[in-house]
């Protein structure tokens, strides 16, 4: 096992894994940018080095300097986090020519995941149903393209993610000009300007399956994660299990996710995510081969530690859970993603210094954060100041202990979203378990005419 | 309690460090706070110049089969290579920002470093 791996990332992700890696008994290193000289994932390390200047590119972004941190420091692998280089194949691979483990899959197994395009074809392959839409990207004949499909379409950017470089195209005319729109957007924002049309479906769930595999080729998944509350794709509220599939359905979800780690022969942790329809027919989405925010509500179900999992395939030791172990769970978790920003104002990142900071607790409450009274936020980095994580023995029980601890939860100084979720957990929607990816829009409409 | 007290106030406080203070006359209170985080980088007055380190890495004062020429006290030509850092096999060159004296050597040949930590200081001619 290894004795010091080196966090590539900031704030509370960062804290999350180095509280995995004490209990593992294994040292820590952070890294910091000049602007985070006083965020707390510096302190809670056992040593921190400054690796650049404020500005990501040249820091938490810049290969060399996070590669160099590790050398100097002797740690003996890194563990990325999300966002940053977690999904960077180049990172990845300068990990592997420098003799340290990329704690995360194989340069070759983030290249053919995370390009959506070839994606698509490994699901299809492992035989898992697809949203109908074009096997390659489209350069020439869209027309043609979109109508084989059928109205109203999407258009992706095959390098993108995180919401971004999607355009919806209802009718045909329009569909010359978004495709230009789309194209160009997915170069400027990916460097890369291939796209690709899928059907657009109405009204769809968005649901993802965890999944691990380690390098014996033992494969596990867990229990579906619900993230249909989205605000422009960006996700705000994620639950486990899902209120609207069954446990038939929930094996079937688990089988294809398996299938597509064996058949992608991955090694790591994993997601994949889907889209439901109404008849709850789901079709494959994408692949994320990084640990992600709304980790912990599997966490909280099923009584693991994904960051720990992580660990050990890394090391190439076995997977510490068997198949029937990972997707057994107890009760229903929520997470609520508290960002600093100001909902009134179209979510607009709202910057300052935290002058409260009253965090909820008690019984089912977890709370991952990197905030304390009187830090000031950096304005360089994403504005997630905590995320919390409740549990309850069912999901009605999950809701109530989610309304008393956003209840709780006091800060002050900022503007943040503990009071759209507070809209969130009140609203019969949600109540009924009936959302969809367009529910906050719906929830939110009256709020913007009063604002 | 009027402008002039509350003013009054006000500009003592900048004169100490304090962050924050309550005043209190019978019935009157008033809480004043004040922003005082530093800045990240203080700004202080020198006339030294701080030369500090390109990247995190290992700093050599010469690239590898060159000699070290570089002496506490000696003049340097702004430009002029003061050493490396190694980083990630890559030569991060450490140069003088200005022609002046080298007045302070705070590094030694195989250091680890930091970004941003200070490795020289001269003295601007």
């Amino acid at each position: 096992m290894f004795k010091k791996i080196l966090v590539a990332n900031r704030g509370e992700i960062a804290i999350r894994v180095m509280r995995t890696l004490r209990e593992m008994g294994i040292r820590s290193v952070a890294v910091y940018s000049e602007a985070d000289r006083s965020c707390l994932h510096v302190r809670e390390a056992d040593e921190a080095v400054c690796i650049g200047p404020a500005v990501a590119r040249e820091s938490y972004l810049h290969i060399p300097a996070v590669i160099s941190a590790a050398k100097v420091t002797g740690a003996e692998a890194i563990h990325p986090g999300y966002g940053f280089l977690s999904e960077n194949p180049a990172f990845s691979a300068a990990c592997e020519s420098n003799g340290i483990v990329f704690i995360g899959p194989s340069p070759r197994a983030i290249d053919m995941l995370g390009h959506k395009a070839s994606a698509r074809k490994i699901a299809m392959k492992g035989g898992i149903p697809v949203t109908p839409g074009t096997k390659n990207c489209v350069t020439r004949d869209c027309l043609k393209e979109a109508e084989k499909i059928g109205f109203p379409i999407m258009i992706k950017a095959a390098a993108g993610g995180g919401g971004k470089g999607i355009r919806i195209v209802r009718e045909k005319s329009a569909l010359a000009h978004e495709f230009e729109m789309a194209s160009s957007e997915a170069k400027s924002a990916f460097n890369n300007g291939d796209v690709y049309f899928e059907k657009y479906i109405e009204g769809p769930r968005h649901i993802e399956v965890q999944f691990a595999r380690d390098s014996r080729g033992n494969a596990v998944a867990f229990p579906e994660r619900d993230c249909s509350i989205q605000r422009r794709h960006q996700k705000l509220l994620e639950e486990s299990p899902s209120p609207a599939v069954n446990q038939k359905l929930r094996e079937r979800l688990e089988e294809a996710a398996v299938r597509l780690a064996d058949t992608a022969e991955y090694v790591g942790v994993g997601t994949v995510e889907f889209l439901m329809d109404k008849e709850r027919n789901f079709y494959f989405m994408e692949v994320n081969t990084r640990l992600q925010v709304e980790h912990p509500v599997t966490e909280a179900i099923t009584r693991t530690d994904l960051v720990r999992e992580q660990v050990l395939i890394a090391a190439g030791e076995k997977l510490s859970l068997s198949r029937n172990r990972a997707s057994s769970f107890d009760g229903h978790a929520i997470e609520h993603r508290i960002n600093a920003e100001d909902f009134t104002r179209n979510f607009a990142p709202s910057l300052g210094r935290v002058e409260e900071w009253v965090v909820p607790g008690g019984p089912g409450i977890r709370l991952d954060t990197h905030m304390y009274q009187g830090y000031k936020l950096p304005l360089y980095y994403d504005s997630m100041l905590a995320k919390l994580v409740v549990w309850g023995p069912d999901r009605a029980a999950a809701i109530a202990r989610s309304r008393r601890a956003l209840g709780e939860f006091r800060v002050g100084g900022l503007s943040t979203t503990i009071d759209v979720h507070r809209l969130i957990v009140d609203s019969p929607e949600f109540n009924a378990g009936d959302v969809d990816t367009g529910f906050m829009e719906k929830l939110l409409a009256p709020a913007a005419v009063k604002a | 309690m009027d402008v002039k007290t509350l003013s009054k106030i006000t500009k003592w406080m900048e004169s100490t460090d304090l962050e924050e203070v309550t005043w209190k006359n019978g019935g009157d209170k008033i809480s004043l706070k004040v922003n005082n985080t530093p800045e990240p980088h203080s700004k202080f007055s020198s006339s030294v110049v701080t030369v500090s380190a390109p990247s995190i890495g290992v700093f050599r004062f010469a690239r590898p089969g060159k000699a070290n020429a570089v002496k506490q006290g000696m003049t340097v030509k702004k430009g002029a290579e003061l050493g490396v850092v190694e980083a990630a096999k890559e030569f991060k060159p450490v140069s003088a920002p200005v022609d002046g004296n080298l007045k302070i050597v705070s590094v030694e040949d195989g250091q680890t470093v930091e970004y941003g930590q200070p490795l020289f200081f001269i003295e601007p001619r």
